[in-house]
């Protein structure tokens, strides 16, 4: 390893060393507060490296990642995620549980794995990232080990999650069997220049079904609604945006590299997939009470629209997927923010009940939830409408006539969902008893200050998308050819 | 002996690499594996005395009734000594391949062993230091 | 000028003044707010005139044409811009806008003044006072407009507040339905109104008033049929404005309203809008022959018509709007022969004397308890006696007796023109004195039953000094204010046409009969007069009324032209009930039960997809095999 592909791995090496000083830090007995500042200080250094390394790119090393545009895009978003979930936390856990240290060394390892994804060039590193990813997950998931419904959620998902891997290996090794490399361009290379090869396609089904569970996409996705609402809120969140960003980076990645699209078997699959998901989601959602199940199912159907920009495998493509997703992350980031905000000590603030006329009772996060909603259902103005526009845009561009057709239809039905939870924020009801006074003011106004600002994020990127857009476009031109 | 088994890889860079010869030193140890065991287990049955009661035909689990109930509590601490072991022991088994190419690795290996043993030493640390292996409370 | 921009902003000002704060002033200072702007913006208009007749109009009117119409510009402004179109908020005054100005501001803030005193008591004194600036400032920008698009806000504006002010006792039902009845049948108009707009646009590519009116004659051929149609859609537009037939069912109901909204927007101004749009446009009524036979019959017929109306209904109020209908007939008729100077002067006089009649109305209906029914009235010439005199002067204007009154004049020269004017013909001369005879009738039947015989309601209170005042001056302007123009062959006094001579062209006229036509008209008048004195004054000794209405074929009749003809019937089968039935026929709306479906497979793929979630990890694990066997036999 030279010294550029060093620097380039900087970010990461980074990132790995954060779990390192956090266990550490407990090993010498340092205090929650400690940690969270030492962790926040961490991520604030990856984002340093990243903008330290960014000349530096592309860069490969060989064999196992790539450090491109796409990576350190995708694993910006990541970074960015973690640092909002990191903050969410603090209270969270703060106040639930007596021993809310490891949390932030599995945290940043998940979020370790879901980096090594978004790099990956190779089927080792991809299971690496994967794992990685997962067995932290598993032990996140149920992190909060007194609650029954969390410990049942890292159940499912621990043998749910083994059950995928093991047909990625079998997908793998398919595909091994077929091309004869792990590597993403050996595969390219080894796949016959005409004709179907069976056995790759065979493979790469396999493959989407371990996807395809990550991503929690129809029909894989019935993990997805018990998870969501057993983990902890900011493990929610974790779930729903860092790991899901990691293994769709990798996806595009693939694709890209071995031109997935000039498949029809592998793109119908895609196809059925992604339409599938979006049906399922939403209508799976339609009468849902409970707000993180509610969200389960809207991020079901949210990835079959994404998986409309993955279809046509151009750069416009390519291009909505990521702003799509870093819209949804925005969206979901504020959303699980209030809900983290509103859970008491016994349980998180699920039931749509506790969100009847919460506006008219803080106004700030009503107001939060509210937009983050219309940003789900993609109403203009809102970052959620320019996302779904610019897929649609990828969509039509390629006359993927179905999906798109389905992704509007269905889309009409997700906003009969999406306004009757914004109805019941504005409900009128009598006023409550006033709230109890934070126990950490500090962070409880940080965090408000957060979401504040992602609301803003939104509308930013609803409005004044054109800089995004444009930074986005210049790191994709970023890569090895 | 040792040498041939350890370093089967460097033994075989010959000229006829490909030849069924390659795997005779693998054919000769899983005879010896066999030919050790079997003579082991010969010899005892022959030269120990017998007495046969019903608990010693059982079969042996390690001290846990083989059949019944298996739902029955057990201290954690045995499973965490257990799995502490585990991961030790296989983390231990990265350094036989290591030692096999600590000359053609050089000073890059070397340092990246010393990380690697330092994330272990963090791991262990923290183990240490969260009182995991302290029997009593 | 920049002074003529304040005379619509005070008005408008007065009404933002009331809007937001209305509920929290004093009854004294929404009075004062709610007349003192609408009399601000008459001082200025009158300030205006005065500048107007300085500045060369009055050289004009003694018979010294000059070249160039006098008029004041004055631009505020960029309103929009779409592709080719660009409207300005720009007003432009000429001596046309200045009558209709003057008429509006004068009549408006005598109307005000009355008001104060005549709502006093109102829960709704504020909201009262805020629709009328709002109206007032609405009818100052539609006669001040320069080009078309701002005319048509203020055209709409004048619509909306028509509908506020008729629904203004919204309590009761009946004055909703009122309101609306004026609302949606103007709309008809207003439709076509917009359509002519866009057609003119995309003939001449610009909507400014004074462009198109250059611009039109060198376009258009005479008696084109684009020419025509654009014409014609605008004679729609102020049909419905004007309340002209077919259009005009809506004008009788509207009465709703408290009586000052009748005088002011039913009576004196915006009911003239169409007047002004059809004297504004006269350039494309001109090349258009057709167009104006149009507009002259539908004069002729809605004079009439409404007359007849006029003559047998018994709500004091609805007389006269019908009179009202009748006389905005004469107007049409004017204009439909070339008359634009006689229409204006129609309906220069008409202000007076209508505002008056229903100001007085008004006052009556007042001081008897809101009765309504001239047949429970009499005998008030003694116990009201300023009101009597009063409404005798508007009474003898509008019935137009010779020579004393304002209504004699202009009414004489729109007859005289009807006949003789190039357009004109003795058809319609014959109707517009058949017209005549009736008004005078009913206008004799309408004091002589109100206010002579014997008293048959109490009479609770008298009107105060604030509603006398405007009741006398303007019965005095009823009374003099024909003077500025007198038929030809009597005084050559011509100060009203010499005044409009720079806008609107004289009709071209074949000469001859005045002095038989002017006879005619007297002795149509007096023998209106005369009848109505015999069937009426001295009903109980010849009894004619009585045996009338025992004679089924003559209580037909009355009932038939009570009902107006009965054209709210045939709305009503033509198109209401029609539509009222389809409507009810897709009550359970067919395309709605496509939405209805949508949503029941919605909900039926939410139940059975939900069974899926039913937590049980084997049922999972289930499901993602399921997926792969999917997938695989979609590959294979």
């Amino acid at each position: 390893m030279n010294e550029l592909q060093f620097q380039a791995l900087l970010p990461f090496i980074v990132l790995a060393a954060a779990s390192i000083l956090v266990i550490l830090s407990i090993a010498f007995g340092r205090s929650h507060t400690f940690i969270q500042v030492a962790g926040f200080g961490m991520m604030c250094l990856v984002v340093l490296a990243m903008w330290l390394v960014r000349d530096a790119l592309p860069r490969e090393i060989a064999p196992l990642l790539v450090v491109d545009g796409l990576g350190a895009l995708f694993t910006g978003l990541i970074i960015f995620s973690v640092l909002v979930i990191g903050l969410l936390s603090f209270i969270y856990f703060e106040e639930r549980e007596e021993n809310p240290k490891e949390y932030y060394i599995l945290l940043f390892l998940a979020t370790l794995g879901s980096a090594v994804l978004t790099i990956s060039r190779h089927f080792i590193s991809l299971f690496i990232g994967l794992e990685l990813l997962s067995v932290s997950l598993y032990a996140l998931i149920a992190y909060l080990r007194t609650r029954n419904n969390a410990v049942e959620a890292g159940m499912k998902y621990l043998m749910l999650a083994a059950l995928s891997s093991a047909f990625l290996l079998f997908g793998m090794a398919l595909i091994y069997l077929e091309t004869g490399s792990m590597e993403f361009t050996g595969i390219a290379r080894g796949l016959p220049s005409s004709g179907t090869p069976i056995l790759f396609i065979m493979g790469m089904g396999f493959l989407l079904v371990a996807i395809g569970f990550k991503l929690a996409l129809a029909p894989f996705h019935l993990w997805a609604a018990d998870v969501y609402q057993g983990a902890p809120s900011p493990v929610t969140v974790f779930i729903a945006t860092v790991s899901k960003t990691g293994v769709f980076a990798v996806l595009l990645r693939f694709a890209q590299a071995v031109h997935l699209q000039q498949y029809p078997a592998a793109m119908t699959i895609v196809v059925v997939i992604s339409v599938a998901s979006m049906i399922v989601g939403n209508l799976l959602a339609l009468q849902q009470q409970n707000i993180k199940r509610l969200l389960a199912y809207s991020s079901i159907a949210h990835f079959g629209y994404l998986l409309v920009a993955f279809l046509p495998g151009d750069a416009a493509g390519a291009e909505a997927g990521f702003f799509y997703l870093l819209a949804y992350s925005i969206t979901l980031l504020s959303a699980f923010g209030v809900i983290t905000l509103l859970s008491t000590r016994q349980e998180d603030a699920g039931d749509l009940s506790g969100y009847r006329g919460l506006f008219w009772r803080d106004p700030v996060m009503g107001a939060v939830l509210a937009v983050a909603l219309l940003s789900l259902a993609g109403i203009p103005l809102t970052a959620g409408f320019l996302g779904k526009f610019l897929v649609l845009g990828a969509g039509i561009g390629r006359q993927l006539w179905v999906p798109v057709i389905v992704l509007v239809l269905t889309s009409v039905i997700g906003l009969y969902f999406y306004l009757r939870v914004i109805s019941t924020l504005f409900e009128k009801m009598p006023p409550a008893p006033a709230r109890a006074r934070p126990l950490h003011p500090f962070f409880y106004y940080a965090t408000y200050a957060v979401l504040i600002l992602l609301m803003g994020l939104s509308f930013w990127l609803g409005t004044f998308p054109r800089p995004a857009i444009r930074e986005i476009e210049a790191l994709l031109n970023i890569r090895l050819l | 002996m040792d040498i041939i088994l350890l370093q089967a890889n460097t033994l075989t860079t010959g000229a006829n690499q490909n030849s069924s010869f390659s795997y005779f030193p693998i054919g000769v140890q899983l005879l010896f594996a066999l030919g050790f065991v079997g003579l082991v287990l010969g010899v005892t049955h022959l030269l120990g005395p017998k007495r046969k009661t019903a608990e010693k035909l059982q079969n042996f689990e390690s001290g846990i009734e083989g059949v019944g109930n298996a739902r029955h509590p057990m201290a954690i601490k045995y499973f965490l000594v257990a799995i502490l072991f585990v991961l030790f022991d296989v983390e231990v088994i990265f350094f036989y391949p290591y030692a096999v190419n600590f000359r053609g690795l050089g000073w890059n290996g070397f340092v990246e062993v010393l990380l690697f043993v330092g994330f272990f030493l963090a791991g262990f640390i923290y183990i240490i230091k969260k009182g995991a292996l302290t029997w009593e409370d | 000028m920049n002074e003529l921009a304040y005379i619509p902003a005070l008005p408008l000002l007065g009404f933002l003044v009331l809007a937001l704060g209305g509920r929290r002033m004093s009854q004294k200072a929404v009075a004062i707010t709610g007349a003192g702007s609408v009399c601000a913006a008459a001082l200025l208009t009158m300030v205006l005139c005065g500048q107007f007749f300085g500045s060369g109009a009055v050289g004009a009117a003694a018979g010294h044409a000059s070249p160039a119409s006098v008029h004041y510009d004055l631009q505020l402004g960029q309103w929009f811009h779409a592709g080719a179109l660009s409207i300005s908020f720009g007003l432009r005054v000429d001596s046309l806008s200045l009558v209709f100005m003057f008429i509006i501001t004068f009549v408006g803030a005598l109307i005000h003044l009355y008001s104060t005193a005549f709502m006093r008591g109102d829960r709704d004194y504020a909201r009262f006072f805020a629709c009328m600036n709002l109206f007032v400032c609405a009818m100052l920008i539609l006669v001040m407009a320069d080009n078309l698009v701002l005319l048509y806000l203020g055209w709409e504006g004048v619509g909306l507040c028509s509908y506020l002010l008729i629904g203004f006792w919204y309590d009761s039902p009946a004055n909703c339905l009122a309101a609306n009845k004026a609302f949606i049948i103007t709309r008809i108009g207003d439709t076509a109104l917009l359509i002519g707009l866009f057609l003119l646009f995309k003939e001449l590519a610009t909507l400014d008033i004074a462009a198109i009116l250059r611009q039109s004659p060198g376009h258009f051929r005479l008696g084109s049929p684009v020419i025509t149609l654009i014409a014609l859609l605008f004679l729609a537009g102020g049909m419905g404005k004007s309340a002209q037939l077919p259009l005009q069912t809506w004008l009788p109901d509207a009465m709703a309203g408290p009586s000052p909204v009748s005088a002011l927007i039913h009576a004196a101004t915006m009911v003239t809008a169409g007047v002004y749009l059809i004297a504004r446009m006269h350039v494309l009524f001109q090349l258009s022959p057709l167009a104006m036979t149009v507009t002259a019959i539908t004069g002729a017929l809605t004079l009439l018509v409404a007359a007849c109306s006029a003559m047998v209904q018994t709500d004091i109020k609805r007389i006269l709007a019908y009179s009202t209908i009748s006389q905005i007939g004469y107007m049409f008729l004017a204009l439909g022969v070339g008359a634009y100077g006689a229409a204006i002067f129609h309906f220069f006089t008409h202000a007076f004397f209508k505002a008056l009649l229903f100001l007085a109305a008004g006052a009556v209906i007042e001081s008897l308890h809101h009765e309504h029914n001239i047949f429970r009235m009499g005998g008030l010439k003694d116990k009201l006696p300023v009101v009597y005199w009063t409404f005798l002067a508007g009474a003898a204007s509008l019935a137009a007796l010779p020579l004393v009154s304002a209504g004699f004049y202009s009414k004489e020269q729109i007859l005289w023109y009807a006949w003789r004017a190039a357009n004109g013909g003795t058809a319609l001369w014959l109707a517009a004195l058949a017209g005549a005879v009736i008004t005078a009738f009913y206008s004799t039947r309408l004091l002589l039953v109100v206010f002579w015989g014997e008293a048959k309601t109490s009479v609770s209170s008298r009107p105060g000094r604030l509603i006398t005042i405007p009741l006398i001056i303007l019965a005095f302007l009823s009374l003099t204010a024909g003077f500025v123009e007198w038929p030809h062959n009597l005084l050559p006094v011509h100060l009203f046409s010499g005044f409009l001579q720079s806008v609107l062209p004289a009709p071209a006229t074949r000469s001859g009969g005045e002095t038989i036509g002017q006879l005619l008209a007297v002795m149509a008048t007096l023998a209106g007069i005369g009848v109505g004195y015999q069937l009426y004054h001295r009903q109980p000794e010849i009894g004619i009324i009585t045996r009338w209405q025992q004679r089924p074929l003559a209580a037909a009749i009355r009932n038939f032209l009570f009902g107006g003809w009965g054209f709210d019937r045939l709305y009503d089968t033509l198109f209401v009930r029609p539509l009222v039935s389809i409507t009810r026929l897709n009550r359970a709306d067919i395309f709605d039960q496509l939405y209805v479906a949508v949503v029941r497979a919605a909900r039926t793929g939410h139940r059975l997809l939900s069974a899926s979630q039913n937590g049980s990890l084997r049922w999972y694990a289930v499901g993602v095999l399921m997926g792969i066997l999917f997938i695989l036999t979609l590959l294979l």
